[in-house]
């Protein structure tokens, strides 16, 4: 690549050495049969002692600390007894790049990244009335007087365009769903298993049309947290350690309320400058990468991403969802766990631990053989983060 | 107002957004454009989006514009729209520029045509709220 690499000096300076997950699987039965097994709090809590305890490391070796969106910082400070000298707030694939830059930058040598949400038992609502609380900013709650009222309206809207654009598919995107069961299907982690046909998806009811059931998330509870440290002591003291190895970020906010970065070119120019930088400082390009994961509250993100990070030509991604494949078997192995849509929909934190499994080999039935190289992808809210993990 | 029915969700009115419901209920369809670069930009904003100049008006516009994208909503979010579902929203790029949500005036094209032609049709909802919509035209 000739584009200059713009954050050199992160590249393989933090690895993942511990990583951590509650159990959404049972707490989803426990949930469906009216039970609370625990707040958002809880469940980080229960992610930070699994990754502590992955990791080897003492609670006292923790010096950073980054909270998930859904968990006020000073109370999961708090309840995880943690008295950090740094710390901060962050998304899941942002609360990485925090982590890589306070250790580079000598704030912090070992830092907790966690998550927790209760949203399936609260009753977390996106979409609605209840909306998340953000009239202010939130494009579908503006746009309610006109009856457009849900976050999954704003990824249909963005489909039909798109599919008439570039001449995809309801069936082709009903690939991703698929595949990403096929892979689920291997998953003891995740809680959709059952295989699913695109005959299935065709006949499974529309939500908000174009979009099918199948296209859309879960909602349900969970936690996932990471230990992430400085990458000499990281070696150390790990036998598998995940080094973060490429980051990319391009935003596009203006227009936003009025859908104009989904809607005129699907994130495209963002995810294009995402993946240039996160390619140059990684050193290599999409035909290196082994396991691909998408941010997928919707799967519409998945032909984007396939277009966007450079998987295939812009307009080919149905054709390569149907002939080259994202599931099992296929060319491009993808959402390997199951993604959000029938893993766990934990807002890209438990794609993280994927990336890890996969690299450290952990993956049992659906491991991919020889992999060395993960690609994360989010373009959520106007921002296109692209993360490369590498052994 | 038959008081029986939920209230459908009401826009959030406020110094920035006056001008454009006021338009509304005149049967105007008005975009921002800023005083002093004619940038023409919506939803509203505090400052121009081109040049920040916080000196702006809802200026009047054609009405006109094509098609850009179209949804229909088969579940209620809102308990007001349960009777209307399966019911459609559309985006509309306005022939100015700025893009638009609405819905289509009366009953929505069965299968509505990317790039269709359109045009602004003002549906009255009381007294206060005047909501702008589209149909196809030729
Ligand atoms: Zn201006």
């Amino acid at each position: 690549m000739s584009t200059p690499s713009e954050a050199p000096r992160l590249r393989r300076a933090a690895a993942v050495v511990g990583i951590g997950h509650s159990d959404w699987v049972r707490d989803w039965s426990r949930a469906r049969a009216g039970e609370k097994p625990a707040d958002s709090y809880g469940y980080g809590m229960q992610a930070f002692s699994a990754a502590l305890k992955d990791s080897g490391l003492r609670r006292e070796d923790v010096d950073g600390l980054i909270a998930g969106p859904t968990t006020a910082y000073e109370r999961l400070g708090e309840v995880l007894g943690i008295n950090p000298r740094w710390g901060d707030q962050a998304d899941a694939v942002l609360s990485v790049v925090q982590a890589c830059s306070a250790i580079e930058s000598g704030l912090a040598d070992v830092v907790a990244i966690v998550y927790g949400n209760d949203q399936r038992t609260a009753g977390t609502q996106y979409g609605g009335p209840q909306a998340m609380g953000g009239d202010a900013f939130l494009s579908y709650v503006y746009h309610a007087p006109w009856g457009l009222t849900s976050q999954g309206a704003l990824y249909a809207l963005t489909f039909q365009a798109y599919k008439n654009a570039r001449g995809m598919t309801e069936a082709e995107l009903g690939e991703v769903a698929v595949a990403q069961r096929g892979w689920s299907s291997m998953n003891p982690n995740a809680i959709m298993r059952k295989r699913i046909t695109v005959e299935d998806y065709m006949a499974s009811r529309y939500v908000c049309e174009p979009l099918h059931l199948f296209d859309y998330c879960l909602i349900n509870d969970g936690g996932v947290a990471m230990i992430i440290a400085e990458a000499e002591y990281a070696k150390r003291i790990c036998e598998t350690p995940v080094f973060i190895q490429g980051i990319g970020r391009s935003d596009l906010n203006r227009g936003a309320t009025s859908l104009e970065p989904r809607l005129t070119d699907f994130y495209l120019p963002a995810q294009q400058q995402a993946a240039a930088r996160s390619y140059a400082m990684a050193g290599f390009g999409p035909e290196d990468i082994d396991v691909l994961q998408v941010y997928d509250s919707f799967s519409v993100h998945v032909p984007l991403a396939l277009e966007g990070y450079g998987y295939c030509a812009v307009g080919d991604a149905g054709k390569f969802l149907r002939e080259r494949g994202i599931g099992p078997g296929g060319k491009l192995p993808t959402n390997t766990g199951g993604g959000h849509l029938s893993e766990t929909y934990m807002q890209g934190w438990a794609h993280q631990i994927e990336c890890v499994r996969q690299l450290r080999g952990t993956c049992g039935e659906r491991q991919v053989p020889d992999c060395r190289h993960v690609h994360y992808t989010s373009d959520v809210a106007g921002k296109a983060v692209s993360l490369i993990y590498s052994r | 107002m038959d008081t029986s029915l939920p209230a459908k969700p009401r826009p959030h009115i406020n110094a920035i957004s006056r001008g454009f419901w006021e338009n509304c209920r005149r049967g105007i369809l008005s975009v921002q454009r800023c005083d002093d670069c004619g940038h023409q930009h919506y939803p509203g904003a505090p400052v121009c989006p081109s040049c920040l100049s916080s000196r702006q008006s809802w200026a009047p516009i054609s009405g006109r514009g094509t098609l850009v994208s179209w949804v229909r909503f088969h579940r209620a979010y809102w308990d007001s729209f349960r009777a209307d579902v399966p019911y459609a929203v559309c985006l509309v790029k306005l022939d100015e520029g700025p893009l638009m949500l609405s819905n289509f005036a009366g009953d929505a094209p069965a299968e509505p045509t990317i790039g269709a032609l359109l045009e602004v049709v003002f549906e009255k909802v009381d007294s206060d709220l005047t909501l702008p919509k589209f149909r196809v035209r030729d």
